[in-house]
């Protein structure tokens, strides 16, 4: 028995037992434990894994290397705010709407999502590679229309379900094509056969077919469209995990292919790639402009996030997986700091910028959270997000994408406008009524401050951040 | 010895560590704790650093450094550190800062027993000492411009302690700024420098040779120089900052008008933190500066125009605080022309023995200005007999900055003396003979008009000296009087690195004679003016009807004045009413512009967003045929 199977053999398990002690039990609080425990162990687990810089592979068809762990490391940790999140919501009525049932399910259907990622990570043939990707987001619809009552939730899920379909076709028309042209599944057989004859026919309609296919999930333009009607009628702790597990997986199915299969026709990918990323960004910063509701508005954050991430990219390999950890890393705990501070604001009130006025009298420590993360995110200096962004277009200006980085820094402006309204709306803006009193949890409280002092201390601390390259590179 | 030098890092650590807890914790809710942590804190510090200095005497006076690691990666071969530079110089100065921290400290717990906001004092005055020190132990140019920054932001802190007061906000608007503008080159001399060079490492800027450099050219924009020419303006640059922070002449005039922060913060940015600064940066850099002959030159000029200048200047004030600040400018003038004119030992000796009695003068006046509620000395008077250990204290110091032995300003003053006559000098040496008869005048006239004569207002009830305020001076009056014997471990151990001085072993045994006979002359004549039974103090005292030229010199030259119409007309009338107007008409218009058009692109975005399915799916398709299109795929 090889050690480096455990933590997936664990993850895939988890999600039964969860259930089954869920059963078993009167409430759901056993299962929640339960599934904190295992996340902790899984995650020791991960961590305490030696690799060398050979990948380790299993049975012909599962991939481990130090990339892979990593990223686990990082969808673990996404997980696992996710399920804290929205123990709050399966708690109380939040944001006007009643409160959500059936926790265990939830926690097992975002367990199964991570395992997704786990299988995208590990591919090394495009079954896998297929099966991983649907296994991360068959999930998500359920999590979508998860609360039965609202109406909203059901338009959402079925939007989603519907358009998702249409690019799981889009995906699956490309991979018969990749066969077809390759005539393996084998990644590394197919990358050769690419090397060997770049400009068929065959090949391009299959990338063009697979990017967009995946442009749907990564919200890319013009394939986001049903980003700020899921993101909105969602409810919020799936709108958390939408905007970090799922791009998460989106992003690494996106990196398999461009740095395995089409490793030879990356340069030649480049233009198309970098337009995807401009327009992206662009489009995303200008829908956030005037939001009201603040879901909504993350999912245009989220879009343009995407077209930042898509950025890195376009650098060599090496860089780009460092930098896309390193911002996954940063982004995590910047979203979900943002979206714990909503979750507050939301539990009496809703989940509005208007909802946000008057906070830095009522709660200063709730105020100056909410300016960190939406500094973060804008990437302002001395923030984690700053370093995050640094990064990222650092590994594109390696790949001489200047105009592309000129665009994006120019682009930031914009992104610091909206996020700044954040800001506006919580110290500047006078409540027109008095606000509701805040209820805050024990639980809310650590995790805001520890996510706080996360976002603050990488980003100053800059020899913490070497480590992840050196991992990676 | 090993174990202290593994944790050695807790020296800097300790003050930081009472910065946090007073900041984040204590603060003005419990102030007397705050003081009391910050206090125990910094002393704690200061006997870490006496078991590591006086632990490594004798043993290995080559510098090492204790810890160190990288910050800020650049790139693989080139890093910028933060470490811990352990050698007779910075064993001196963590010496000196520590100690003097601590007392002023312990000086602050009763002087601002009555401030509703001491807590945060005593956090400022912990983060002070904490960037000092952090300056002194720098292994390299960017951790001493990180420090030397820190340094630059707790004095503006300080400075600007009393900021209900709209004086104390200009003066340490003005302290910032002016630090700052002398910081900008500071950070591109650092610039040029490392880029030349290839590191930050002071050991490896100190055993440059110019040989090596000049047969290499480097594009600085204007014009090609070699890199010898642009190792000599980073140089001076580099030097430039030291000016600032030091307060040379003509960027003096912060330091002066800095008088408005709370005595003790006068006490240490004086003696110990911030204006010894730049001296040190000096002492550091020493044998790269000797590269550099100009640089020289202009240091020595430099620091002897500051003295002369500001010993001119302090003969005539009234407020006590602004007779040590000038007195201040005119010994950093001395330990400036000490370095130029090549007195290296000289010259640090003198920082070492000026801290102390310094330190103890800004002490003293705050405690008679705690007595009298005054700066001025139309005020005081007479306070001889309401304060004896403080009148006592005062003398011990008043004689040794007058360098009256066997005080500790007369050895290390004698050694600039002759330092300064040795490396042949005698212009500069004449000047500084003048400046130290000065010198023994103002301090004598200030001294004479607090504690002698008669009592020239009356209060109820005198306050008693407290132990805490008295303590401290008491202490510091007994290292003014022994840091001078100190003068052999000077000149065995505090010889620059990696050069050798030239030594004429010229002897001028005259030199003391001469000086102390000055000195004493100054004593003499300051007596006869304002203690004797003819001297008419009330003619003094008054500053109206006085010659030109004394009001002249009283207006500071006017300095003020002309640095507030530069400002004034020239910046704010010229250059800043043109920006701003640019900034209004063009700026403005164009930002309107651009808001304008994203607005209405956000509008066509948001126009996108029906929630109409059947569009969705169209988008799917259009999306794909746009990229089939538009993606510059080879198809």
């Amino acid at each position: 028995m090889n050690a480096f199977l455990i933590p997936d053999l664990l993850l895939l398990l988890t999600p039964f037992l969860v259930i089954a002690i869920r059963i078993f039990t009167r409430n759901s609080k056993p299962a929640f434990i339960f599934a904190n425990l295992s996340f902790l162990v899984i995650f020791v687990f991960l961590n305490r894994l030696v690799l060398g810089d050979e990948p380790h592979i299993f049975f012909s068809t599962w991939k481990v290397d130090r990339f892979g762990v990593l990223m686990r490391e990082i969808l673990i940790l996404g997980a696992f705010l996710g399920v804290w999140f929205a123990k709050d919501y399966f708690d109380h009525r939040a944001d006007h709407k009643s409160k959500l049932t059936q926790m265990a399910e939830y926690i097992a259907a975002l367990m199964f999502a991570t395992f997704g990622g786990f299988a995208v990570l590990s591919a090394t043939e495009l079954l896998t590679l297929f099966l991983g990707l649907e296994i991360a987001t068959v999930p998500m619809y359920a999590l979508t229309a998860w609360n039965k009552t609202d109406p909203n939730g059901s338009e959402a899920g079925t939007k989603f379900i519907l358009m998702g379909s249409v690019a799981t076709a889009f995906e699956l028309f490309g991979l018969s094509y990749l066969y077809g042209f390759a005539g393996t599944l084998e990644l590394s057989l197919i990358a050769d056969a690419v090397a060997q004859n770049m400009h068929s026919p065959l090949l391009w309609i299959s990338v063009l077919f697979l990017i967009c296919g995946i442009g749907f999930k990564l919200t890319l333009f013009p394939f986001y469209t049903w980003a700020p009607d899921v993101y909105d009628g969602a409810p919020t702790p799936t709108t958390a995990v939408l905007s970090v597990t799922s791009k998460l997986v989106a992003v690494i199915f996106l990196m398999v292919l461009i740095f395995g299969p089409f490793a030879a026709i990356h340069s030649e990918l480049i233009p198309f790639l970098s337009l995807l990323a401009a327009i992206t960004l662009f489009v995303g910063n200008l829908g956030a402009l005037k939001q009201n509701r603040l879901r909504r508005f993350m999912a245009y954050s989220s879009i343009s996030q995407a077209g930042y991430i898509l950025i890195a990219l376009i650098g060599p390999e090496s860089l780009a997986r460092g930098a896309v950890a390193y911002y996954f890393v940063v982004y995590t705990i910047a979203n979900y700091l943002a979206f714990f501070i909503f979750g507050v604001i939301g539990r009496n009130r809703s989940e509005t910028f208007e909802s946000l006025r008057g906070l830095s009298k009522q709660s200063p420590v709730l105020a100056v959270a909410l300016a960190v993360a939406a500094f973060s995110l804008a990437g302002i200096p001395p923030l984690a997000g700053f370093l995050g962004k640094f990064f990222l277009f650092y590994s594109a200006a390696e790949a001489k994408g200047y105009a592309l980085i000129l665009f994006a820094v120019l682009n930031n402006v914009i992104a610091l406008y909206y996020y700044i309204q954040l800001i506006k709306a919580a110290w500047v803006d006078e409540p027109e009524t008095e606000p509701e009193p805040l209820a805050i949890t024990l639980r809310q409280k650590v995790v805001i401050i520890v996510l706080m002092i996360g976002t603050l201390t990488i980003g100053v601390l800059p020899f913490l951040n070497t480590n992840i390259f050196r991992i990676v590179g | 010895m090993t174990n202290i030098l593994g944790y050695s890092y807790w020296i800097l650590l300790l003050p930081l560590l009472g910065f946090a807890v007073n900041a984040l914790v204590l603060g003005n809710r419990f102030p007397r704790a705050a003081g009391i942590v910050s206090t125990l804190l910094t002393g704690g510090a200061a006997v870490l650093t006496g078991i590591l200095v006086f632990g490594s005497f004798g043993t290995n006076p080559q510098a090492q450094v204790l810890w160190e690691f990288p910050f800020l990666r650049f790139s693989e071969t080139f890093a910028a550190s933060m470490g811990m530079l352990f050698d007779p110089l910075s064993a001196m100065m963590l010496f000196v800062v520590t100690v003097i921290s601590t007392l002023v400290h312990i000086y602050s717990l009763e002087y601002m027993k009555h401030d509703p906001s001491s807590g945060r004092f005593f956090a400022f005055l912990s983060l002070f000492t904490f960037a000092m020190l952090g300056l002194v132990v720098a292994t390299n140019l960017f951790q001493m411009f990180f420090f030397w920054e820190l340094v630059g932001i707790s004095s503006y802190l300080l400075i600007g302690f009393w900021y209900q007061k709209p004086s104390a906000v200009s003066a340490s608007k003005q302290a910032f700024i002016l630090t700052r503008f002398a910081d900008s080159f500071f950070l591109l001399g650092i610039v040029l420098v490392s880029y030349i060079v290839g590191s930050f490492d002071f050991a490896t800027i100190n055993s440059l040779s110019l040989a090596d450099f000049s047969n290499s050219f480097i594009q600085l924009g204007i014009a090609e120089f070699s890199k010898a020419q642009g190792l000599a303006i980073g140089a001076l640059f580099i030097f430039i900052g030291g000016w600032g922070k030091s307060a040379l002449f003509p960027m003096h005039i912060w330091l002066p008008n800095a008088m408005e922060g709370p005595t003790p913060v006068s006490s240490i940015i004086h003696s110990a933190t911030m204006v010894v600064a730049g001296v040190y940066l000096v002492a550091r850099l020493f044998p790269f500066f000797m590269l550099h002959e100009n640089i020289l030159q202009l240091i020595l000029i430099l620091g002897i125009v500051t003295a002369l200048f500001a010993a001119v200047i302090a003969c005539t004030q009234t407020d006590i605080k602004r007779i040590l600040a000038y007195s201040t400018l005119s010994q950093i003038g001395y330990m400036m022309f000490a370095l130029g004119a090549l007195g290296y030992t000289a010259s640090v000796f003198h920082v070492f023995t000026h801290a102390f009695f310094k330190c103890m003068l800004f002490l003293v006046a705050g405690a008679v200005i705690h007595q009298v509620h005054s700066n001025y000395l139309s005020s005081m008077g007479g306070l001889r007999k309401k304060m004896p250990w403080t009148y006592v204290c005062a003398l011990i110091a008043c004689l040794s900055i007058s360098g009256i032995p066997p005080f500790s300003g007369f050895f290390s003053k004698e050694e600039i003396f002759l330092a300064t006559l040795q490396n042949g000098h005698p212009v500069v040496f004449a000047f500084a003979l003048l400046t130290s008869a000065l010198t023994a005048f103002y301090m004598f006239r200030m001294f004479f008009l607090v504690f002698h004569g008669n009592a020239r207002t009356q209060f109820e009830k005198p306050v008693k000296e407290s132990l805490l305020m008295t303590l401290p001076i008491v202490i510091l009056a007994i290292f003014t009087v022994i840091s001078g014997f100190e003068k052999n471990i000077f000149a065995e151990y505090l010889v620059p690195p990696q050069v050798t001085l030239p030594h004429t072993g010229a002897h001028f045994p005259w030199i003391p004679f001469a000086a102390t006979a000055l000195s004493l002359a100054a004593i003499i004549l300051a007596g006869i003016f304002y203690v004797s039974p003819r001297a008419q103090i009330a003619k003094a005292l008054d500053e109206d009807n006085r010659s030109r030229f004394y009001k002249i010199v009283a207006h500071k030259f006017y300095f003020d004045e002309i640095y507030y119409a530069v400002v004034r007309q020239f910046l704010l009338g010229g250059i800043a009413a043109f920006l701003k107007w640019f900034d209004n008409v063009v700026i403005g218009s164009l930002v309107k512009a651009a808001t304008f058009v994203f607005q209405k692109a956000g509008d066509a975005v948001r126009a996108a967003d029906t929630g109409y399915l059947p569009f969705y799916l169209g988008t799917l398709i259009a999306g794909l045929l746009f990229w089939r299109f538009l993606g510059n795929l080879p198809l």
